[in-house]
C-alpha cells in the first residue's frame, strides 16, 4: 500500500557526519548502515533496520551529527523533530524510555568493542 | 485472589471494554509497563467484532487520519504502521474555496500523515493487501499478552468491591479494573449514565462519512497524495474533508448534527463537484453518520473504573486517535504506578483530560473563526492569498500556512494554533492579505492556484 | 427517515442507503420438514427460557406445548424419523447439526413423564361430526387438529389396537409399545371416540358413514404388501413385509426358518431383516440397486449390518425354488445400473446369464405396499393411489391423507392429516383457507454468520452397547438425552432468520434506532423505529443469523 516518512535509494545519505542537526530518524522500511570517516578510515559502526532509529542524540545536545548514515538497498525514514519529541516527553516522559533502553545497549556494545580493541593492540 | 487494596497487584484482573484504538493502546501499554515493573497482571479485551470485516461491521467510523504527531509519538514507542495498514501517506492539504484553492504543503517533503481504514475498506471494496488500522492495534495488544474475548458487554455493576462485567449471552465475569474504550456509538455509555447518578456520558454530535469508489490510478492522478479541504459557506459545518486511500476516497462531514439537507447542500456546491474527476461526484459505496464526543464524560473515571478515547475525553472534531492514545496511556500509568481507586485517577488521570477539554475550548474559539471565514467572501480572499504566497516562498515563515495546516491535521494543540495567530506579524499580515486582496482589480477574477496541478503529478 | 420519492436529484440520491428491516424468515430446519415443524421456534423457547422470565421445566412445558401444535406424537417421531431437518441444519458444516431429533424425543417423553395435556385450539364445540377412518399418523393427526377445533371426531379401526403403522409394524426395539400407547391415549383425551375392529365395507358401508357424518377423512394407509410376481412366489414361506412384522408384533407363533431372504430396500425391508435376526436367522437382505440408493434411512441400514444382516446388491429375485410345499432356495439374477428414470434414479438392467442360488427357507417380500382397496368401491376412481387437490380434498365431505395418498414418512403423514383438517374446518366454517406459514421469505444459504457462534459439541442420543442390541431384541437401542443436556443442545440453535437477543443492533446502532420490548417473548426482542434509521447498514452486518435485512424499496 504506502510507507510512511522519505524514501531513500541504495547508497544515498540520510545524515552526514559534521552536519548539524535537529531531529531523529526511525527506519521504517528497509537497512542503514552507521559509518564513520575519519582520514580517509570508515569504520563501520553498525546496521539497523526496521523500527530502530537513529539521530537520536540531536534530541538532546546541540552538537554535529557523529556519523554518517546511509541507506542500504530502498528505504523509507520517518523523521521525528525535536519539537516534537520534547512536547512528548514533557507531557509523558515515559516516552524516553525506550530511547534510553537503546542508547544503554548501544553503550554496552561499545563499551565491549573498545575493551576488546584496547587488548587488541600490540 | 490478591488483597482488594486500591493497586494492581500480582494475578489482578484488567478488563478492557471495546478493542478499538483506545482499548488496545491501554492493553498494550499496560502489559508493557506492568512488564518493566515485574506485576503480573491480566488484560481481558472485550471485543465481538472483527475488524477484518469490509464496510460498518467491521468498522469504528472515522475519516481516518492518524496525524503527524501521533505517527512520530507511535514511532516513537516503537510502534510502525506497516505499508499495508497505510492506505496513503499524506503530504499536503488543499484547501477549496469558491475564490480559489491552495495546496500547503509541509515543508519536509515527507509523508507523515496516515491514511488508514479503520476497518478493512468500505463495503464491496476488494480483499486486497489492505490491513485494518484496528486489527492491527489489536493484533499488538494480543502480542503483548491480552486476551480477546469476542463477546458484547451488555451491563456493569458493582459486586463488593470488584466490577462485574455482564456479556449478551448471560456470562459474567469479575474484575478489579474496567476500562470503559467503547466509544460513544455503543448503547453501553447510556445503560451505564443511567445506573449511575453521578455519571454523565459524553456529549455528541452527528457527523457524516461516505466512502467514493474512484479507482487507484485516477486518485493518484487527481488527487495526488493531499488531503482536500473545504471552507464553504454552509451553516452548521465546521469542517469538510476528502482522505484519499487505495482505491477509495473518504469524504469527512463535521459539524452540529450532520444531516441530510446538510449533506445535500455540500454536495451542490460546485467546489466539492469541480474536485471529482469530471466535475461528476460518483454514487457512494459505503456510508454512515456516526456520533462523537463533543464534551467528555464527567466524570471520566470511578472507583475502579476509568473511561478513556471517546468515552472519556477526546479532540474536538480532529486527531481523535492522537486523543485516544494519549488518553490510554495517561490510564495505564495511573492503574500501574499510582493505582486503580477514584483519587488515583482523580489526581493524575483527570488532569490530561481538564487539559484535553480547556483546550477545545480554545478549539471552539479557533472553529468560530472558521466560521467567520467561511462566511465572509472576502476573509476567504484574504486567507487564500497569505496561505499562496506563503506557498511559493520556500524560506519565509508559514504563519497561515502553519496555523491551517495545524487546525486540518490536529497536529498541534487549539491553544498554539490560538496563541500564534494573535502573533502581531501574522495579524499584520493578515490584515495586508485582507486588503490587497478585495482591492476591485484582484477581486474580480479567481486568485491563481499556488502551485497545485504540476506539483501532482511528481507524486 | 422516510424514503419518499419527492426528492432532489443530486447524485447522493442515486447513492446505496442501505435501509434496514426486521424480517423474520422460513429458517431451512422448518423448509425441509414435511410437516413445517418450528424446531428454531420449540428450540429458542428453552435456550432463551431465562431472557423471557421462564425456569427451565416451565420452558420445556411451553417448547412441548408449540410443537404439539403440529405435531400430536413427538415421542413416536423423535423415535422413528429420518430427520430430513438435519441434514439442512446451517451449523452443520460448523460443529454438527443441531440434534433435533433427539430434542423432539426427549420432548415427547417429557410431555408423557408429565402428563401434558395437548394444547387446545378453539374452546368453543361445533355441532358438525367428524369421521376418520383408520388410525394410522395421518388420521390421528386429522382426528387431533379437528377435535382441538371442537369438533366431535369418531375413529373407526379395523384392527383391535389403533396406531396404524406406527403399531402394525415398527418393531418394538425402535417403538417402545409404552410410548405409542400413552401418545395415542393422550389424543383420545380430547373426546375423541375410537371404534374398535370395525371393518369398513364388512361391518358398515361407507356410504353409511357419509350419512352419519359432516365429513369423513381416509387415512387407509398402504397395508396390502405386493407381489413381485415370479414363479414359486406363491405359497407357504413366502410372507409380505408388513404382514411379516405384524404377526411378530401380535406375538403369534413364529414360523420364520432359519435362512432368510429379504427382498426390498426400503424401510420396512430393513425393519424385517432386523426383526428376523432378532429371531435368530441368518439373514440376507436383497436389493436390485446399489447401496447408497436404498431408500431406507442410512441408520437403519448401518444398525441392520452392524446386527449382521448380509445385504447382496445389484440382484433380483427371479424364482422361488420349492421342494413340495417348501422354500429351498431362490434364484437371483445380477444386475446392473442404467439410464435414470424420470425421478432420476437409475434403472436396473438384468445382466444377462448371470444367475445365482441362494439356499433359504423363508422369503419375506417388502418390495412395495398400496392401500386395502376392500369397502372403498364407491369412492375409488382407478388410480394407485388416491389423487387429492394439495390440502387433502378428494370430493365434496371427503378428504385424505397418508399413505393411501403415495407413500411417505410418518412425518409427512402428519403433514397432510393436519393440511386436510385446516382446510375442511375453513371451509365447514366459512374463514378464509389458512395460508400455510411457507409464504414466508426462506433464509437465504450462506447468510448466517456462523463464525459469530462460539463452538459447542453437540449432543447425541446415547446408544445401548452393540453387544447387548441382540441380547435384549425388543429393547431400544437409542435412549433419550438427559434435561441438562437438552438445556445445552438448544442452545446450539442458531435461530436462522429470527432474533435471539444477541442485542448487537440494539448497541451498535450510531442512531439508536433499537428499542427493547418490555415483554420479551422468544424471538421477539427488539422494535426498529423505521425512521430513525439512517441507511448504514451496519446491524444488517453485525446481525449474525440474517433476521435484519434490506429494507424493500417502495
Amino acid at each position: 500500500m504506502a510507507n510512511l516518512g522519505k524514501q531513500y535509494q541504495d547508497g544515498e545519505v540520510i545524515v552526514r557526519q559534521d552536519d548539524t542537526g535537529n531531529c531523529m530518524f526511525v527506519i521504517q522500511k528497509g537497512e542503514v548502515e552507521a559509518v564513520i570517516e575519519t582520514d580517509g578510515r570508515k569504520l563501520r559502526l553498525r546496521k539497523m533496520g526496521a523500527n530502530e532509529f537513529f539521530g537520536e542524540m540531536a534530541l538532546f545536545e546541540k552538537e554535529t551529527r557523529t556519523c554518517t548514515i546511509r541507506a542500504i538497498g530502498p528505504t523509507h525514514v520517518l523523521t521525528i523533530d525535536k519539537k516534537n519529541f520534547l512536547k512528548g516527553i514533557h507531557e509523558d516522559p515515559s516516552l524516553a524510555f525506550r530511547i534510553v533502553k537503546t542508547m544503554s545497549h548501544r553503550i554496552r556494545d561499545l563499551t565491549d568493542r573498545l575493551a576488546k580493541y584496547e587488548e587488541d593492540r600490540p | 485472589m490478591p488483597d482488594l487494596s486500591p493497586t494492581l497487584q500480582d494475578g489482578s484482573r484488567i478488563a478492557v471494554i471495546g478493542g478499538g484504538p483506545a482499548g488496545s493502546m491501554f492493553s498494550y501499554f499496560l502489559l508493557n509497563m506492568a512488564d518493566a515493573v515485574a506485576l503480573d497482571v491480566s488484560v481481558d479485551m472485550f471485543e465481538p467484532r472483527r475488524f477484518c470485516h469490509r464496510g460498518p461491521a467491521g468498522c469504528n467510523h472515522c475519516g481516518g487520519v492518524v496525524s503527524e504527531s501521533l505517527v512520530q509519538r507511535l514511532a516513537t514507542e516503537g510502534i510502525i504502521l506497516p505499508e499495508d495498514v497505510v492506505q496513503r501517506g499524506i503530504e499536503s492539504y488543499t484547501l477549496h474555496m469558491d475564490v480559489g484553492d491552495v495546496e500547503i504543503a509541509t515543508p519536509l517533503m515527507e509523508k507523515r500523515i496516515a491514511a488508514i481504514y479503520r476497518g478493512n475498506g468500505p463495503r464491496h471494496s476488494e480483499p486486497l493487501d489492505t490491513e485494518s488500522f484496528d486489527g492491527f492495534l489489536l493484533q499488538k495488544a494480543q502480542e503483548k499478552g491480552a486476551n480477546v474475548i469476542r463477546r458484547l458487554v451488555t451491563d456493569m455493576s458493582r459486586e463488593g468491591e470488584r466490577m462485574r462485567v455482564r456479556c449478551a449471552d448471560e456470562f459474567c465475569d469479575d474484575y478489579d479494573l474496567v476500562v470503559l474504550a467503547t466509544g460513544v456509538n455503543s448503547r453501553l455509555m447510556e445503560v451505564l449514565e443511567d445506573q449511575a447518578q453521578e455519571f454523565t456520558r459524553p456529549e455528541r454530535t452527528k457527523t457524516f462519512i461516505c466512502e467514493f469508489r474512484i479507482g487507484r490510478d485516477v486518485i493518484k492522478k487527481h488527487f495526488g497524495p493531499s488531503m482536500h479541504v473545504f471552507l464553504l459557506d454552509i451553516p452548521r459545518l465546521e469542517f469538510a474533508a476528502l482522505i484519499p486511500k487505495g482505491d477509495y476516497v473518504t469524504l469527512c462531514l463535521l459539524g452540529d448534527d450532520i444531516d441530510d439537507d446538510l449533506m445535500r447542500q455540500f454536495f451542490d456546491s460546485p467546489e466539492v463537484a469541480n474536485c471529482f474527476p469530471g466535475g461528476i461526484i460518483p454514487s457512494h459505496v459505503c456510508h454512515c453518520f456516526p456520533r462523537i464526543n463533543i464534551k467528555a464524560a464527567q466524570p471520566a473515571y470511578g472507583e475502579r473504573v476509568v473511561m478513556i478515547g471517546d468515552s472519556g475525553a477526546t479532540r474536538l472534531f480532529k486527531d481523535g486517535i492522537g486523543a485516544a492514545y494519549r488518553t490510554a496511556k495517561a490510564a495505564a500509568k495511573t492503574a500501574v504506578f499510582h493505582g486503580i481507586d477514584a483519587d488515583s485517577f482523580k489526581t493524575h488521570y483527570a488532569p490530561l483530560c481538564r487539559k484535553i477539554h480547556n483546550d477545545n475550548k480554545m478549539g471552539k474559539v479557533v472553529f468560530g473563526f472558521g466560521s467567520l471565514v467561511q462566511k465572509a467572501r472576502f476573509a476567504r480572499r484574504g486567507v487564500l492569498r497569505m496561505t499562496a504566497n506563503e506557498q511559493k516562498q520556500v524560506s519565509a515563515p508559514r504563519r497561515m500556512s502553519g496555523v491551517l495546516w495545524d487546525l486540518f491535521s490536529g497536529s498541534a494543540s487549539y491553544t498554539d494554533v490560538f496563541l500564534r495567530t494573535l502573533h502581531p506579524v501574522y495579524i499584520g499580515s493578515l490584515l495586508w492579505n485582507l486588503m490587497v486582496s478585495n482591492l476591485p482589480g484582484n477581486a474580480a477574477t479567481k486568485n491563481p492556484v499556488a502551485g497545485v496541478e504540476c506539483d501532482r503529478a511528481k507524486h | 427517515m422516510p424514503n419518499t420519492k419527492a426528492r432532489t436529484t443530486t447524485p447522493v440520491e442515486q447513492s446505496f442507503w442501505t435501509y434496514a428491516q426486521q424480517m423474520e424468515k422460513l429458517p431451512p430446519c422448518q423448509a425441509q420438514c414435511p410437516n413445517s415443524g418450528d424446531a428454531r421456534g420449540w428450540l429458542g423457547i428453552i435456550a432463551q427460557h431465562e431472557k423471557i422470565g421462564l425456569t427451565l421445566e416451565q420452558a420445556y412445558d411451553k417448547a412441548w406445548e408449540k410443537l404439539t401444535e403440529l405435531n400430536p406424537l413427538p415421542a413416536t417421531i423423535g423415535r422413528i424419523c429420518p430427520h430430513p431437518c438435519e441434514d439442512l441444519c446451517t451449523r452443520r458444516d460448523k460443529d454438527g447439526p443441531v440434534s433435533i431429533n433427539a430434542m423432539e424425543r426427549f420432548l415427547g417423553d417429557w410431555g408423557i413423564s408429565r402428563s401434558l395435556s395437548l394444547p387446545v385450539a378453539d374452546l368453543g364445540k361445533h355441532t358438525e361430526s367428524v369421521g376418520v377412518i383408520g388410525s394410522g399418523p395421518a388420521s390421528l393427526s386429522f382426528a387431533y387438529q379437528m377435535a382441538r377445533r371442537g369438533y366431535r371426531v369418531t375413529i373407526y379401526e379395523r384392527h383391535e389396537l389403533p396406531g396404524g403403522m406406527l403399531r402394525q409394524a415398527i418393531p418394538d426395539y425402535r417403538l417402545p409399545r409404552e410410548v405409542l400407547d400413552a401418545e395415542i391415549q393422550r389424543l383420545f383425551d380430547m373426546d375423541v371416540q375410537l371404534v374398535r375392529d370395525m371393518d369398513i365395507g364388512a361391518d358398515i358401508e361407507i356410504d353409511e358413514l357419509r350419512k352419519r357424518h359432516t365429513l369423513i377423512f381416509l387415512g387407509l394407509g398402504a397395508q396390502a404388501g405386493r407381489d413381485i410376481g415370479i414363479p414359486g412366489e406363491k405359497g407357504p414361506g413366502v410372507i409380505p413385509g408388513i404382514e411379516y412384522l405384524r404377526q411378530r408384533k401380535q406375538g403369534r407363533e413364529s414360523q420364520t426358518g432359519t435362512r432368510v431372504a429379504v427382498i426390498g430396500g426400503g424401510n420396512t425391508a430393513i425393519d424385517a431383516a432386523r426383526t428376523a435376526r432378532r429371531e435368530g436367522a441368518q439373514v440376507t437382505l436383497l436389493y436390485r440397486r446399489s447401496q447408497v440408493e436404498m431408500p431406507a434411512a442410512i441408520r437403519e441400514v448401518e444398525d441392520a449390518l452392524k446386527e449382521g444382516v448380509q445385504m447382496t446388491f445389484l440382484v433380483a429375485p427371479t424364482r422361488i425354488i420349492r421342494e413340495g410345499t417348501s422354500v429351498r432356495a431362490i434364484e437371483i439374477q445380477e444386475m446392473r445400473l442404467g439410464e435414470p428414470d424420470d425421478q432420476g434414479r437409475c434403472r436396473p438392467v438384468p445382466v444377462p446369464d448371470q444367475f445365482r442360488r441362494l439356499n433359504v427357507d423363508t422369503v419375506i417380500v417388502a418390495v412395495s405396499q398400496a392401500p386395502d382397496w376392500h369397502g372403498m368401491e364407491p369412492i375409488r376412481d382407478g388410480h394407485k393411489w388416491l389423487h387429492t387437490e394439495e390440502d387433502g380434498k378428494l370430493e365434496d365431505s371427503i378428504w385424505a391423507g397418508g399413505d393411501d395418498r403415495g407413500p411417505g414418512i410418518a412425518s409427512q403423514a402428519i403433514a397432510q392429516g393436519r393440511l386436510a383438517a385446516e382446510a375442511a374446518h375453513a371451509e365447514l366454517r366459512g374463514i378464509p383457507h389458512p395460508k400455510q406459514n411457507l409464504q414466508r421469505r426462506a433464509v437465504v444459504k450462506d447468510s448466517v454468520k456462523t463464525d459469530f457462534y462460539a463452538e459447542r459439541q453437540r449432543v447425541c442420543s446415547p446408544r445401548r452397547a452393540q453387544e447387548d442390541w441382540l441380547c435384549n431384541p425388543h429393547l431400544e437401542i437409542d435412549q433419550t438425552i438427559g434435561s441438562d443436556q437438552a438445556e445445552l443442545e438448544a442452545a446450539r440453535c442458531m435461530s436462522c432468520g429470527l432474533c435471539f437477543d444477541c442485542q448487537q443492533c440494539f448497541m451498535y446502532c450510531n442512531a439508536g434506532g433499537f428499542t427493547r420490548i418490555e415483554e420479551s417473548q422468544s424471538g421477539k426482542f427488539f422494535v426498529l423505529a423505521l425512521d430513525a434509521c439512517e441507511g448504514c447498514g451496519k446491524c444488517i452486518e453485525v446481525c449474525p443469523c440474517s433476521y435484519l435485512e434490506l429494507r424493500d424499496s417502495d
